[in-house]
């Protein structure tokens, strides 16, 4: 954070606290139509139950598709945010601070989007819970030996771990806003949710302690949560899943996807809300390096692939690849090569890294090729398997479409609610770095 | 009560609140289907034990072959068919046609009632007794009229008793029965008499021969006696002691028998007659047979030269195949195929005769003992007269049995016209096929599987047909009318003393066989209904080339049209002449080369389609002088580049839900010509224009790819490496875990490609065996077609003449020992059971998926919709098999009801279940017997053994699934 700022901690109060305040219109015409979408995914689920899986687009022999593309893509996305708030808080690194929150909440909804495509894409979603190993008269348990089960488990830690980290490093917030609001209902929630927090030393004592231990637990997570979802593909023996490197490869892309959505959220929030003095140039430069380095080793990765194919002189491996980039589905394939590879490269230059609108512009490149990266993974894997004759390509459907679309402005609802409700910049830890304020009356000096 | 003042809920009320949400909850039970409650037989009927088949001995009519079926009845349902391994024709085997019979039976488009035709133009139902009173009535008036002929009965070839019976009943009232049949191989007949002088269609032992060569007789689809021609052939050409046969097949198609022959000879469309004499006179000339010395005469004009010339066929070609033919003892040339009839065939046909003369193949591998039995099928020039004579008013009743000749004759014949003016007609079908559509009054007959009756397929083969249930419609079967009918005629009252068919068929049985076989004519009558049928030895008769041949002259053949393309309109092994077209299991039963389902297309050489500039899908408008079709282009590199070919039986304008508006009928455009010797119905001489659309589809087939990619999927070996002997193979590869041990039983499967024909018999079979629906075009273009076996087909790059080779490969689950799709299912819902099975347990399933995308044969099917079977299909359900629901995965179960058939009799038994025991629907329709199945544990049994076999190999066996399917390697021959 620069020298020359003019944020006091009174500032720091009033600007945070000053986004909660009673909706405008602005924020209205955005979250109205964001509820309107997510009802058309509902809508969309709800027909896809009554007439069956097929009012999906699959096809012989790609049984998974959009809705697995999907989970994966919001499991990374979910990625940067314990990697910002977690990883980079142990190494101290600074410029998280502004946007630590922000990304915090990125991950939990992120979360709490993904898990719902596992059930999403089920044959017989009502049978979801089966999943889950709880105790029954029948004796029936679950198999874990299958990558899915280790997935349920997987998700599910990490939404309690990042969600407890979420809500824990709000508390002293909280606390700020409850001393704060004056409307009685209000008062008596965030009284609740700042669990008595009265700011003694005592308390911060073991605050920063309990903090610091959170971001100890959380950080493995960031690696095993996605290699845990790598090895949905890569424990089976499909060409183009069954591959050691599936995990560095999906970790480094998730947190690539992460650092890009993150981006994509905090520019305008930072428009909207004047945050510039809070998250400011430095902020991004630091994303952006981080951008650059994932970027390089998911692009290290793709070019792994194609020479381990080549390599191994398997035909059914090297077909695989062989058929990524020229078959049927090469535009894809080359639209993530072009997001993924080629787009960050101007990232290289200082003046790419502090101009927002170009690392706005960057960024939603990002999460398409992204996207892309685990429908290729996925689809065109499942595409062309072993056996030519079962060889067959998949079409999404307009239920899978509106699934997606629902699913973004799940997403964006929760973020909505989120930036009207909690604080979307840490107020403490902002005010940790800022000069601490003198009673100038008595003139001690 | 203190508590009522407070207010809120009593215990007794929460309790009874809590009883009813509670019951009322499980009784609607969320979001389940509604409860079916099982009932069991209060007074069970005599002779049915619940979940214990009854099979009823029968005889299949869904073409002229008659093979012998077994129909199983549960609880009173037939619910599968069997080949009869009694019969003589099939032996056990059975085809697509014969599995699919069953929705015939449950059609849910049949004819449900006597339907007459009202004033207004509606059909209105009536009963029995008004429309056999109707029908009586008309006889009666017509007959007063005095005139002969002008009642006409069109039938198909029925032999036997009801063949008689009508003949019978025709000359009482004067009118005249006619046999149609679509595919009559009049030519055939007329050959033979013209050569042999003998006015009849032998039987060729194909098994016997060494060497086959077949000018366009497609015995694997349709000709005369696909079934047993199949099983033959797949004697003849297996791979045993070192040495098997040689077919070449000489067609300017390569028509699924042509694919399965060892060489495909691409002949110019109507030389073939010129080939059979030039390799003939190689043969003579060479020195290579004793015999045909006095035909060097006629023989000498053929020269090799002249002969390659106008065949297109090298003279190497002529050379290797006349070497061949005459060296590799017994030989065997065939033709006659419907598709190859152009207007020399009877020409054609003699110089086969010559060509088989000459390589000593006359009574040893031809038996004129055994003929065809086509006495009773009327000439084509019949049906002529018979269409001038309904156009000219001539005919004033019209009686119609199953036939379709509104269909099935091409439009330039006129007989839809004639029809219309025909003042009364009667159709016996149960189905509404086109001309049924013209008839006044329907009178719907049972199916085969309703009715009593025989048929005589050919010499020596009496097949007997029973009822294996009770009609599931108000039909009559056409005996019992016609004797009903009769009762009603004033003056014929007394003509037929029997109360029923049933007792007209044993009376007439009584009559013809009550000699035979020393037995009181009971317990002969009963046995026959247990064989199902009297089968008696004929004795080969033999027969010597009539003199004056050597003066016959072979003239060219004529096509008519200005097109650049021969049009080829072929027999379809699914639907036949059109008449297998209105059942799903058939529509939905990819065709062996295109994979293709539920349409037409038009064959085109991938040169001709880009010189067209279409491919794969692009419409393309086929026109004759006749008419104009329009359907999809299909590149096939089988196929002439100045050819182009349609299969018959789609393009149905009525005849039921399933086959109306789909497709095209080739039939419809085909010029009025016939084969000029023997006067029989030409199909191949139409010469056709292509005309590009514009409009394009997707193509809708089961397999879009045509060849491997080097996966060594259908792998194959050649003879010389076979005779060398292959080196051992070991399939079992080091494994993490120790090997699964298997206590008594691993169940297990070889298929041998070597007999594969791709046919298709074995999907349809286990369609019906196994509750699997059809889904239609829809969604089978969307790959969602839900079949547990298919057969793979690859074209694979050749050395050979054609330049391709096809290859054949039945992919099913392959029960694999250390299965993937096992260990990836989350909830344990498929599952490795101690017999080796991979268990799929559905109401376990949630629906992941992970398992097909883990399945490196990708078998596995999903339940994408409820799927649902149209009331009365739906009769048809096998009750030992799970109905599906929706969200849950499907595969082969090695049929495990069968397994656990099978070991609750051994249990009964006190023994184990032995080899033989256990038949999966697919081996047990298989009529080359490609698939065998067996207890992989016992060393004995056939599935071990050939599990053993050196060409044996796993498919994709690198992965160490350590499947169950041992597939045993195709042989080719090569130059050796």
């Amino acid at each position: 954070m620069s020298q020359q700022t003019s944020l006091t901690y009174a500032k720091v109060n009033e600007d945070v606290i000053r986004m909660l305040d009673k909706p405008t219109v602005k924020w209205l015409a955005l979250f109205v139509p964001t509820l309107g979408i997510v009802g058309f995914g509902l809508f969309c689920f709800l027909y896809q139950v009554y007439t069956g899986l097929g009012a999906a687009g699959y096809r012989h022999p790609v049984y998974w598709g959009v809705y697995i593309t999907d989970f994966v893509f919001w499991v990374g996305i979910a990625h940067s945010g314990t990697l910002i708030s977690a990883v980079l808080y142990l190494f101290r690194a600074s410029f998280r601070l502004s946007i630590y929150r922000i990304s915090e909440a990125m991950t939990v909804f992120a979360v709490l989007t993904a898990g719902l495509f596992p059930i999403i894409h089920l044959g017989r979603p009502w049978f979801f819970y089966w999943l889950f190993p709880y105790p029954n008269q029948r004796e029936l348990w679950i198999n874990f030996k299958s990558p899915l089960v280790w997935d349920v488990f997987a998700v599910s830690t990490y939404l309690t771990v990042s969600s407890v980290f979420f809500f824990v490093g709000m508390i002293p917030d909280i606390a700020a806003i409850r001393d704060r609001v004056t409307e009685k209902p209000r008062k008596i929630i965030y009284s609740i949710l700042s669990l008595g927090w009265k700011g003694s030393n005592w308390e911060w004592l073991h605050y920063t302690r309990a903090y610091l231990f959170f971001a100890a637990f959380a950080t493995p997570l960031v690696l095993s949560v996605h290699s845990v979802v790598s090895w949905d593909f890569a424990m089976a023996n499909l060409p183009g899943w069954h591959t050691t490197i599936f995990a560095p490869y999906f970790v480094a892309g998730a947190i690539f996807s992460g650092l890009g959505m993150v981006i994509t959220l905090t520019v305008p929030i930072r428009k909207i809300f004047s945050l510039e003095e809070y998250i400011t140039l430095d902020n991004y430069d630091g994303l952006a390096k981080l951008v650059i380095v994932t970027s390089l080793i998911v692009g290290y990765a793709y070019g792994v692939e194609f020479f381990m194919a080549w390599y191994s002189s398997n035909p059914a491996e090297w077909g695989q690849f062989y058929y990524r980039a020229t078959g049927e589905y090469a535009l894809f394939y080359w639209i993530m090569i072009f997001c993924n590879v080629l787009i960050p490269i101007p990232l290289w230059f200082k003046s790419v890294r502090r101009n927002i609108k170009a690392l706005f512009i960057i960024s939603i490149f990002i999460n398409i090729g992204m996207w892309f990266e685990r429908f290729n993974i996925i689809v065109i894997s499942l595409s062309r398997g072993f056996d030519p004759a079962s060889w067959g390509i998949y079409k999404v459907s307009w239920v899978e479409m509106g699934i997606t679309l629902g699913s973004f402005a799940w997403f964006f609802m929760f973020f909505l609610i989120f930036i009207k409700t909690l604080p979307a910049v840490s107020i403490a830890e902002m005010k940790e770095i800022l000069p601490v304020p003198r009673k100038e009356a008595n003139g001690h000096e | 009560m203190s508590q009522d003042k407070k207010g809120g809920i009593r215990r007794r009320d929460f309790l009874k609140i809590i009883g009813v949400a509670g019951g009322t909850a499980a009784v609607t039970g969320g979001c389940s289907e509604p409860v079916e409650q099982l009932i069991p037989y209060v007074i069970p009927p005599e002779g049915i034990i619940p979940g214990v088949p009854n099979w009823y001995a029968s005889t299949c009519r869904e073409c002229p072959a008659g093979c012998g079926i077994l129909v199983k009845n549960r609880e009173g349902r037939a619910i599968k068919i069997e080949g009869n391994p009694k019969h003589p024709v099939n032996k056990g085997a059975s085809c697509a046609q014969g599995q699919a019979m069953l929705q015939g039976l449950y059609n849910p488009d049949r004819t449900r009632s006597p339907l007459l035709l009202n004033d207004l133009g509606k059909r209105r139902p009536t009963g029995w007794e008004n429309a056999q009173t109707l029908l009586a009535e008309k006889i009666d008036e017509i007959r007063k009229k005095g005139q002969n002929g002008r009642i006409v009965f069109l039938s198909d070839n029925v032999t036997g008793t009801l063949g008689a019976l009508i003949d019978d009943w025709m000359e009482a009232i004067g009118g005249v029965h006619i046999s149609y049949e679509t595919y009559a191989y009049e030519p055939l007949r007329e050959a033979n008499k013209r050569t042999f002088g003998i006015d009849k269609i032998p039987t060729y032992n194909i098994d016997k021969a060494k060497y086959l060569l077949s000018f366009g007789a497609d015995f694997m689809e349709t000709w005369l006696s696909p079934t047993y021609y199949t099983t033959q052939f797949s004697d003849m050409h297996s791979f045993r002691d070192g040495s098997m046969g040689k077919f070449v097949h000489v067609e300017p198609r390569a028509s699924l028998t042509g694919v399965n022959a060892d060489e495909w000879v691409s002949i110019t469309p109507g030389t073939e007659g010129l080939l059979a004499l030039g390799i003939a006179n190689v043969i003579v000339s060479e020195g290579l047979s004793q015999r045909g010395g006095e035909l060097s005469g006629l023989l000498g004009g053929y020269a090799i030269d002249k002969v390659s010339e106008a065949t297109g066929v090298s003279t190497d070609t002529i050379r290797q195949i006349a070497r061949e033919f005459s060296s590799m003892q017994p030989s065997l040339a065939i033709g006659g195929g419907t598709a190859m009839t152009s207007t020399n065939a009877t020409e054609t046909l003699i110089a086969i005769n010559i060509l088989n003369y000459v390589a000593g193949n006359i009574g040893v591998t031809i038996d004129f003992g055994r003929t065809l039995n086509t006495d009773g099928i009327s000439p084509f020039r019949d049906i002529l007269s018979l269409v001038d004579s309904m156009s000219d008013g001539g005919v004033d009743l019209l009686m119609v049995y199953n036939v379709n000749p509104v269909f099935t004759l091409p439009k330039s014949a006129g007989f839809e016209d004639a029809i219309s003016r025909v003042p009364f007609v009667v159709s016996f079908s149960s189905f509404m096929d086109e001309t049924t559509e013209k008839a006044h009054l329907i009178m719907p007959d049972n199916t085969t599987i309703e009715s009593w009756g025989d048929f005589i397929p050919s010499a020596g083969i009496h097949g007997l047909i029973q009822p294996a249930m009770t009609p599931v419609f108000n039909t009559k079967s056409t005996g019992d009318v016609i004797l009903a009918v009769t009762a009603n005629i004033e003056d014929l009252k007394e003509k037929y003393k029997e109360a029923s068919y049933y007792d007209y068929l044993r009376e007439s049985w009584k009559t013809a066989y009550s000699s035979q076989a020393g037995l009181s004519f009971d317990s002969f009558w009963n046995k026959a209904l247990e064989n199902g049928g009297y089968y008696s030895d004929v004795q080969p008769v033999q027969v010597s080339l009539s003199g004056g041949l050597s003066g016959a002259a072979l003239p060219e053949a004529e096509f008519s049209g200005d097109g650049d393309y021969f049009l080829i309109a072929y027999p379809s092994y699914k639907y036949y002449d059109g008449r297998g077209a209105n059942k799903p299991w058939l529509q939905e039963l990819p065709d062996a080369l295109s994979t293709g389902v539920w349409d037409s297309w038009v064959e085109v050489h991938p040169d001709t389609a880009s010189r067209l500039g279409v491919e794969l899908g692009d419409y393309v408008v086929i026109e004759s002088p006749q008419g104009s079709i329009e359907t999809q282009v299909y590149p096939y590199p089988g196929i002439r580049p100045d050819t182009v070919a349609v299969m018959i039986g789609q393009g149905h304008t009525s005849y039921g839900r399933y086959a109306k508006d789909r497709g095209v009928n080739p039939v419809g455009i085909l010029p009025l010509a016939t084969d000029k010797l023997s006067g029989g119905f030409a199909w191949f001489t139409s010469k056709v224009k292509l005309t590009r659309t514009g409009k394009h589809a997707q193509f809708v087939q089961t397999q879009y790819t045509t060849h491997q990619h080097d996966r060594g999927i259908a792998q194959e070996v050649t003879l010389t490496e076979m005779q060398k002997g292959l080196p051992p193979v070991d399939h079992e590869l080091p494994g993490f875990y120790p090997p699964k041990e298997y206590a008594k039983y691993r169940w297990g499967m070889a298929i041998d490609l070597q007999k594969c024909t791709g046919c298709g018999a074995c999907i349809t079979a286990c369609y019906a065996e196994n509750n699997i629906p059809f889904v239609g075009k829809e969604l089978v273009a969307k790959r969602r077609d839900m079949a547990w076996i298919k057969i793979e087909r690859y074209f694979e790059k050749s050395d050979n003449k054609a330049g391709f080779e096809t290859r054949f490969l039945p992919m099913l689950c392959q029960h694999c020992g250390n299965a993937p799709c096992e260990p990836v299912c989350p909830v344990y819902a498929t599952y490795h059971n101690p017999e080796g099975l991979n268990g799929m347990v559905y109401n376990r399933c949630v629906g992941t998926r992970y398992c097909s995308n883990n399945c490196s044969y990708s078998v596995r099917k999903f339940n994408w919709f409820q799927y649902k079977f149209p009331e009365p299909l739906d009769w048809q359900l096998n009750p030992d098999v799970t109905v599906r629901g929706v969200g849950v995965m499907e595969k082969c179960t090695f049929c495990v009801q069968r397994i656990n058939y099978a070991k609750d009799q051994a249990k009964d038994k006190g023994r184990d279940v032995l080899d033989g025991e256990v038949q999966v629907a697919c081996a047990q329709a298989c009529g080359s017997d490609a698939i065998v199945f067996g207890n992989l544990k016992d060393p004995e049994s056939k599935a071990s053994r050939l599990s053993k076999n050196e060409r044996g190999y796993k498919v994709l066996h690198t992965l160490n699934t350590q499947s169950s399917i041992t597939y045993l390697k195709k042989v080719k021959w090569d130059k050796a």
